[in-house]
């Protein structure tokens, strides 16, 4: 007589073999390598999407006239890149052989290491950048004349009396040192902001799997 | 996890995850992992238990729960199960037990819908309806007609097998 799948379910697991539980084993160290991993992949993709960015941005810049924007763009970013990369092979001579639990506070602290290293490159950078950035427009040819020649010239035009150091509107330079300023003292943290966005979940994870191990330790 | 937690707490009921982690997978290298996470998140709970179920009815709900977001996880990823490319023959023999008639119930289970597989291993664990549908969260009216439905459908499978 054909069998219910009842009769199926409840003979089956009769036998043996059919309820034998895997052993809880390893299962920390595989999530740590996991997790780590992961972080290495997407710091990989990171630094290779600074490069692409970086090259691009210098072959744009000459043919929108900006060229010494691109050029310091890119021999920022290349520094930048290269220290991380830098950073990143200490990172993989991390003994994977270790306990989960000494394998991620090996990892935890290359990553205070390279947040603290990328920080401090970070109030440089960002005014760097932005300096680029004004040097770069200041430049950039507008019929025959730097745009900001022009720029100043419009501007005497509308207020005679300004006073230029070396031809540049006073109250430009302290806008501008205010800005540098500025970004050189929230550089660490602009940094960090940035890093959250990209790297925050991988954190959040590895912060839960010590804690986890640490209650486990306790 | 602490070894008495494993051993009181959640070894009792290793029938159950064992069956619900072998019907959402098909590699014994994926049931594992299945097994060992589903473990792992019910430590990781056990502080959230507030008794107002059965601690069974607790361990079935994360087995589950687990079991489907490691599922959708695989998707997601882009990770299909064997199952997914290579013919049912070929998938069945790495992956057995020695009743044959229960790998080709097995077969056929994973053919489910997630949330069918989920309902019919209940009903097969001899859950009551209202018990389903606790666990599932869901409206227990629908339970019985969909309990029907599903065992008709591994009824069509297994025929469709064995014939």
């Amino acid at each position: 007589m054909e069998k219910s799948i009842e009769n199926i379910w409840k003979e089956g697991f009769l036998k043996s073999d059919a309820l034998v539980a895997p052993k809880i084993n390893n299962l920390y160290n595989q999530k740590s390598i996991h997790i780590i991993d992961k972080f290495k992949k997407m710091f990989r993709i990171n630094l290779i999407a600074i490069v692409v960015f970086s090259v691009i941005f210098l072959i744009v810049s000459f043919f929108v006239g900006i060229p010494i924007t691109g050029i310091i763009f890119f021999i920022t970013l290349t520094v930048l890149v290269v220290i991380n990369k830098r950073l990143l092979n200490d990172l993989e001579v991390i003994d994977k052989g270790v306990s989960s639990y000494e394998y991620l506070k090996t990892f935890n602290q290359w990553i205070n290491e390279q947040v603290a290293i990328n920080k401090k490159m970070s109030a440089f950078l960002y005014p760097i950048i932005f300096t680029s950035l004004i040097i770069g427009f200041w430049f950039k040819d507008a019929e025959g004349i730097f745009l900001g020649k022009r720029l100043v010239y419009e501007i005497l035009i509308g207020f005679p009396d300004i006073y230029l150091v070396y031809g540049i509107p006073l109250i430009g330079i302290v806008i501008v040192l205010f800005i540098l300023g500025l970004l050189a003292f929230f550089g660490g943290r602009i940094y960090e902001w940035d890093l959250n966005i990209v790297y925050g979940r991988v954190f959040k994870k590895l912060e839960e799997l010590m804690d986890d191990i640490e209650s486990l330790n306790n | 996890m602490s070894n008495d937690f494993y051993k009181t707490s959640i070894l009792p009921f290793a029938g159950i995850i064992i069956k619900l982690c072998r019907a959402y997978t098909n590699s014994q290298e994926d049931f594992e992992d299945y097994y060992q996470e589903v473990c792992l998140q019910i430590w990781r709970s056990k502080d959230n238990f507030r008794e107002e179920s059965e601690w069974s009815t607790w361990v079935y709900r994360i087995s589950l729960n687990v079991c489907l977001t490691l599922l959708k996880k695989k998707k997601n990823n882009g990770q299909h199960f064997v199952s997914d490319s290579l013919p049912a023959e070929e998938t069945e023999g790495s992956y057995a037990f020695s009743d044959e008639s229960l790998n080709l119930l097995y077969a056929a289970i994973r053919k489910l819908s997630e949330i069918d597989r989920a309902i019919i291993m209940l009903y097969l664990e001899e859950k009551s309806y209202k018990e389903i549908a606790d666990i599932m969260g869901t409206n227990f009216n629908n339970i019985g007609v969909r309990v029907k439905r599903i065992k008709m459908r591994l009824k069509k499978i297994l025929d469709g097998k064995i014939n």
